[in-house]
């Protein structure tokens, strides 16, 4: 109520001051929701005259709203609220009267969906640069992310077919996406949905309030105390696919007559699933928040929140240990211990985040927030190590039957009685428990028999530890009623450290801080095999590693970020347009922390480094300078700049057609810039920024209960650039591929409905479509260096077959695509709202998606083998990158919820997905880049078996909440 | 309604609470006891060891020369582990000893040491395996490859459910001594060929003397075929002389040292009577067969001196020693961790040394391979 006066008083003044004589019309109401007719507090109401926005308020805690001061006419009102589809409705002002819409209804956006950010954020677990985060903008009020975000999310849709890190994740007005990787990061606030539910969200081009954005959207998550819903709200969550239970509960005062407003929300998710052994959660979450209101324009807010905790990982196998498993989920990341499941790679995380906000909002014509975000504390992966010993991971491929027999004879492989008992093993998993998973018994013996207490096998934890800070000063300002400008500044500075820690010694008493793939080469040299030479130099020897030492390497990856953006709204009757650019400066380099014996560098006076009384000469970077390990690389500094324009037209208020089209020129980020960062400075060469053009046409309806958006887009991304390592069987060694000059072309269509059937009362017929071609249009250029020298194995070499794969004859038998998504995505289904109940049923299709391609396996060297010779099949074999099979889905979900006494709310959603229980869906994946060169013909390489991550099949959520 | 409805979510909840406790239980997330030592086999405990040890020596018996045996029925060998691949010298084998002989296991396994401990008791179920010869030498292995290619007797027993089938880990024991041996007993263990009774044995032989002479084959491109019908891939330091080689092997990075210095530029390309010209010229100075130097590629008009430092990898050394007539070649791979050290120079000057290893035989003539570093291995005097 107080608000409501507030805001009632602030648009009486605003319209004091902005005419001399005051029109005395107006529009009131009340904001409900069309299904439990319960009052919807905080939902924004424009008003339109024609395209033009004449005048903005926010619903009160009881729904209620007052737009004061309108001159007699025709008005539009647009009505969002988190979580209501967009509705709009006519309103006419006739001799100065406040006209009374009374309720005005709001449809949820999807009544079913309990989408957990753990469903996001599970996918970012693998190390190896293999990230498969679907990118779709779920939340928001557009029909077609509403019912893709959901429906599509299990099959890692992204939309457009782009990349995780183009979609832009702001939080109270601060960009959150990775410094160094770009990566949305959803982790750093699952298991918080209340605190988080508020947010609004932005598609492809369109330039959102909170930031100008990319090319793929922008969705802004307010965060803040006063935009937690009021009241105290409890759920308990059971799902089969993620975790076993989800323990949650929030509670927000609103703003109260003393301005405070404070908000809390804790939940844990704990325990395993049905679909993958090993996986299992133990992860909790807090967040605290509190907002002063200080007067109608200032407002202080303050949060702070994380959510520590562990989950273990999912790995990729290939098909021939899934077929012999009979199981497309078998994980090879977990094994017994003591009888026991234990994973071996498990993700521990807890980076608190702490922001400060000040909101200033003088008028209605103008506001403005500045926002200080401050990220830090720590993020751990644990994987397997070991020195001089056995490969332990079960599915090593010495470990499985087509090691032992192939029936090419060229691979020579053939041996009857090792393939048999292989295949025995693989297929009767059961009896073979220490054979077909991780055999923890077995490596803490190991370690028990090393007489000095030398472990062989330890358990590692790879860090990430980022402390990034954040400042964001935006703005809206409305000069006319015709122009709206927004724009802000930014800043960031981001120190992430890489390192490694000894997590657990296996039962051992210590290990030992040297590189293995040096010593293989090196062993007589110790100099060259220290991971830490400086210590070495001053002790005679490499360091005893204890649980919880660094080893490995150590370097921090710097970077810094400035810019700034503006973008201006005009508006003409129906037709508005805006134009907005945005420029900035984005630096990076390493500063290596440790001075590795392999790349001793110089000492820091310019000398030659001295050891064992030897001097060490050093070695060179392709650029001529010295190549180092400690201190900092060359900072690489990139100016960048972005424009976009947007028109729209709005047809008889219901309808608009909207288009939109921008420019980017966007920096590389550090984790595609250096050849080896574990173990070197050296940068890539010629690293250029990327260029991106993107374009859409919007056609989009919104009325009488209907809900419909069509777009067609096109994109080009030119000069990707991407860094990967991985064993080289050909040179023995751990490789680098640094690869440049990457283009892509993203075109398509978009479809997304709801629309009543009209012939049984509640009921919608709902989907959406999309149809997309993401292909690569460049051969890039490849450089690879190896781990354990300067030397530089291929430089520049050209990746023939990147693009397609192209006969010698010219013929091209096939394009290659953008993979990890599928290209065709189409979703079909009913909704049914009635009394509290909802029912929603879909049938979904997708098609075309592609595995992702290895750059080694699409060069001329690759294809032509030992002989240097290329013939079309070795083309056909080497180049052809694997097409998914389609997969058809259906989910139901229902739910219901009872109101008692007017005061509370119970109700529970039950969300069943892959009903058909369709195990076979590929949902991502890589070929693995080695290649068998051992052959009888010594003509040819053969490529190493793909591995493959797969959907689980039928699988539940089951939500229980209560609310008042 | 109200309370039937705060009943049913009570329920769910401890349902919900209930799933939870089942599901929490197997997984791990917090620190379990370690996992207990492992409990050697006993005689007592050997499955299916019906009380009776066939001899290593009786095993060798049952080998006919040229053609490797598959042992059947019940036979039980046992002996001492008197190797170790913790140096790097000894690599996927594992050498037993009884009382009669030695017998080399091709286990197929890296980094043995750390399971099969030196003199720990080890029982081998032989019914199955292949009893074969590689180069003279006795081996107890699996099958032979079916590979067009193969060329051996046996192969690696590779697959880790049948080496659980059919070795057992023993106690521990004190490491064996190692059996001292004259040149007479070498002479009669060469003589008697496959069935010799120091082949496998860890022994000391006394009183050896450098015999200035290395053997070492090298292979230019080891990507490319290097068989002995390739003898374009193939270059041999074996004449005469030590090609300026002082370590026990060398390393990727003392074979490019090697080939760089230039001690190794006279070394010839080819093998056999087929000896093409120093490894200063290019295939394509040598080769005049389009498809053999086709294969070569761009490398073609490369020197092979070049060739060599692109593809180079570690690689063998023989180093010859006298034991009075008898040549006793001590074969040190690359990849230990032993090869770059240089040999005393009192052995190059001729010093008699004692040195202790696994003696084998190689096409007739013996072969030691050192199991540990050559400062405890080799004594000199």
């Amino acid at each position: 109520m107080i608000k409501r006066i507030i805001l009632s008083f602030a648009a009486l003044l605003g319209s004091v001051a902005l005419f001399a004589q005051e029109p005395t019309g107006g529009v009131k109401g009340t904001v409900i929701d069309r299904n439990g007719r319960q009052p919807v507090e905080k939902a924004r109401l424009v008003l339109m005259k024609g395209a033009a926005e004449i005048a903005e308020a926010t619903s009160a805690d009881d729904g209620t709203f007052l737009i004061p001061g309108l001159e007699d006419g025709m008005y539009t009102l647009v009505i969002t609220a988190p979580d209501f589809l967009e509705t709009q409705v006519q309103v006419t002002v006739n001799d100065g009267y406040v006209k009374n819409m009374f309720n005005l209804s709001l449809t949820a956006v999807q009544q079913v969906t309990e989408l957990d950010d753990d469903a996001f954020a599970a996918f970012d677990l693998d190390d190896s640069g293999y990230n498969d985060n679907p990118t779709i903008l779920f939340g928001s009020n557009d029909v077609f992310n509403n019912i893709a975000g959901y429906n599509f999310s299990a099959v890692r849709f992204n939309a457009r077919g782009y990349a995780s890190e183009t979609q832009d994740v702001y939080l109270a007005g601060v960009k959150m996406n990775d410094a160094i990787t770009g990566y949305s990061p959803f982790s750093l606030w699952s298991g918080l949905n209340e605190a988080m539910r508020s947010k609004e969200t932005v598609n492809g081009v369109e330039v959102s309030d909170y930031g100008f954005g990319g090319y793929n959207g922008l969705t802004n998550i307010f965060g803040t105390a006063s935009n937690v819903r009021k009241g105290l709200r409890g759920s308990l969550l059971t799902n089969s696919s993620l975790y076993r239970l989800r323990v949650m509960a929030s509670y927000a005062t609103g703003v109260m007559d003393n301005g405070w407003a404070f908000a809390a929300n804790v939940s844990a998710r704990l325990g395993g699933n049905d679909w993958i052994d090993g996986v299992y959660y133990r992860s909790f979450a807090y967040y605290l928040a509190a907002d002063k209101v200080l007067n109608n324009a200032n407002k202080l807010s303050f949060v702070f929140f994380g959510t520590p905790g562990q989950r273990g990982a999912q790995n990729a196998s290939t098909q021939e240990v899934y077929d012999m498993m009979g199981d497309n989920m078998y994980n090879s990341n977990w094994g017994y211990q003591n009888g026991r499941v234990r994973n071996a790679r498990v993700r521990k995380t807890h980076e608190p985040i702490a922001i400060f906000k000040y909101d200033f909002t003088p008028s209605d014509q103008f506001e403005a927030s500045f926002t200080a975000l401050y990220r830090f504390g720590k993020n751990g992966y644990t994987a397997l190590d070991w020195y001089d010993a056995q490969d332990p991971r079960p599915d090593y491929y010495r470990n499985l039957p087509s090691y032992f027999m192939d029936v090419n004879p060229d691979m020579n492989r053939h041996n009857d009685l090792k393939w048999g008992w292989t295949k025995e093993v693989w297929t009767h998993a059961k009896d073979y428990p220490n054979l077909t998973h991780v055999d923890w018994d077995r490596l803490y013996n190991v370690n028990y028999n090393q007489e000095d207490g030398r472990s062989k096998y330890v358990q590692e934890e790879r860090h990430v530890d980022q402390q990034d800070l954040n400042l964001a000063l935006n703005f809206k300002a409305r000069p006319t009623s015709r122009i709206t400008l927004t724009g802000g500044i930014n800043g960031r500075i981001n120190r992430t450290e890489y390192f490694k820690t000894v997590a657990d010694l296996l039962g051992g008493s210590y290990f030992m801080n040297i590189d293995n793939f040096a010593e293989r080469d090196f062993a007589a040299t110790p100099y060259k095999l220290q991971n830490d030479l400086d210590y070495y130099r001053i002790h005679g020897y490499a360091q005893k590693l204890s649980v919880g030492d660094k080893y490995g390497y150590d370097y921090y990856a710097q970077v810094r970020n400035i810019g700034g953006w503006l973008n201006g709204n005009f508006s003409f009757g129906n037709f508005s347009f805006s134009l907005g650019g945005r420029v900035g400066y984005e630096s990076f380099w390493r500063e290596g922390l440790v001075r590795k014996g392999l790349f001793p560098g110089l000492e820091e006076n310019g000398s030659k480094v001295i050891v064992d009384g030897v001097t060490i000469e050093p070695t060179y970077d392709p650029d001529g300078s010295v190549t180092t390990s400690l201190g900092k690389s060359k900072t690489a500094g990139f100016l960048t700049y972005a424009g976009k324009l947007g028109l729209n037209y709005v047809i008889g208020g219901a309808m608009r057609v909207y288009a939109n089209v921008g420019y980017f020129n966007e920096a590389p980020k550090f984790n595609q810039a250096f050849l080896s960062p574990r173990t070197r400075n050296t940068m890539i060469e010629n690293l250029k920024p990327e260029k991106i053009f993107s374009a859409d046409l919007n056609w989009q309806y919104s009325g009488n209960g209907i809900n419909i958006r069509a777009t067609g887009y096109y994109t080009t991304i030119s000069d990707q650039s991407k860094v990967m390592s991985a064993y080289d069987d050909l040179q023995n060694a751990f490789s680098n591929f640094a690869i440049s000059g990457i283009d892509e072309r993203h075109m398509g269509v978009e479809l997304g409905f709801k629309i009543p059937t009209y012939l049984v009362p509640n009921l919608s017929f709902q989907g959406v479509v999309a149809l997309g071609e993401y292909v690569y249009t460049s051969n890039p250029r490849m450089t690879q260096t190896v781990d354990n020298s300067a030397e530089v194995v291929l430089s520049n070499a050209y990746l023939a077959y990147w693009k397609r794969t192209e006969l010698l004859d010219g013929t091209v038998t096939q394009k290659h695509y953008v993979p990890s998504t599928p290209q065709t995505a189409v979703s079909l289904g009913l909704a049914y709202n009635y009394d509290y109940w909802f029912i929603d049923g879909d049938v979904e299709y997708f098609g075309r998606s592609y595995l992702d391609m290895s750059p080694l396996y699409r060069t001329d060297y690759a294809v032509a083998g030992l002989d240097n010779n290329i013939t079309d099949e070795e083309i056909r074999y080497m180049t052809t990158q694997e097409q998914f099979a389609p997969a058809w889905l259906v989910n139901l979900s229902i739910g219901k919820s009872w109101y008692i006494d007017y005061k509370y709310q119970l109700g529970f959603s039950l969300n069943v997905k892959n009903l058909l229980n369709n195990r076979n869906v590929k949902t991502g994946g890589y070929e693995q880049t080695r290649m068998v060169d051992n052959t009888v013909s010594k003509e040819r390489y053969y490529r190493f078996d793909s591995k493959y991550f797969y959907m689980a099949g039928t699988n539940y959520m089951l939500n229980l909440y209560f609310r008042f | 309604m109200k309370k039937n409805l705060i009943a049913l979510f009570a329920l769910a909840a401890l349902v919900a609470c209930q799933s939870l406790k089942e599901e929490w239980q197997p997984v791990f997330t917090f620190d379990a006891n370690e996992p207990g030592a492992y409990v050697p086999y006993t005689e007592e405990t050997l499955p299916g060891f019906t009380g009776t040890f066939t001899s290593i020596k009786d095993l060798k018996g049952m080998y006919r020369s040229g053609k490797p045996l598959e042992v059947t029925g019940n036979v039980w060998i046992k002996g001492q582990v008197v190797s170790s691949d913790r140096t790097g010298n000894i690599y996927r084998e594992l050498y037993i000893q009884d009382q009669t002989g030695g017998i080399d296991l091709k286990l197929g396994k890296s980094s043995l040491y750390s399971e099969y401990l030196l003199g720990q008791w080890v029982y081998v179920y032989c019914d199955g395996l292949t009893l074969g010869a590689y180069n003279g030498m006795p081996q107890l292995g699996l099958e032979a490859d079916q590979t067009t290619t193969n060329e051996y007797e046996t192969s690696y027993i590779d697959v880790q459910t049948i080496i659980d089938q059919h070795v057992f880990r023993g106690a521990s024991a004190s490491p064996v001594e190692p059996v001292t041996v004259t040149e007479a007993d070498v002479q009669a263990s060469i003589s008697a060929g496959f069935k010799g009774e120091l082949w496998g044995k860890l022994v000391t032989i006394k009183d050896l003397r450098y015999g200035n002479q290395i053997f070492a084959l090298f292979y230019p491109n080891s990507n490319l075929p290097h068989t002995s019908a390739n003898p374009e891939n193939r270059v041999f330091l074996s004449d005469a002389g030590v090609w300026g080689i002082n370590t026990w092997a060398c390393s990727k990075a003392k074979y490019i040292e090697y080939v760089q210095s230039g001690v190794w530029d006279l070394a010839e390309v080819g093998s056999g009577a087929t000896r093409y010209g120093p490894i200063t010229g290019t295939p394509a100075d040598y080769l005049k067969d389009g498809k053999t130097l086709d294969s070569f590629g761009s490398d073609a008009y490369l020197t092979y001196k070049e060739i060599m430092v692109k593809y180079a990898n570690g690689n063998y050394v023989s180093h010859y020693f006298k034991l009075g007539n008898t040549d006793i070649q001590v074969r040190t791979s690359g990849f230990s961790r032993f090869a770059d050290i240089q040999l005393d120079s009192r052995i190059l000057n001729g010093s008699l040394v004692d040195i202790t290893g696994i003696l084998t035989i190689y096409n007739g003539a013996a072969q030691f391979s050192l199991v540990d570093d050559p400062s405890v291995s080799v004594t000199i005097h």
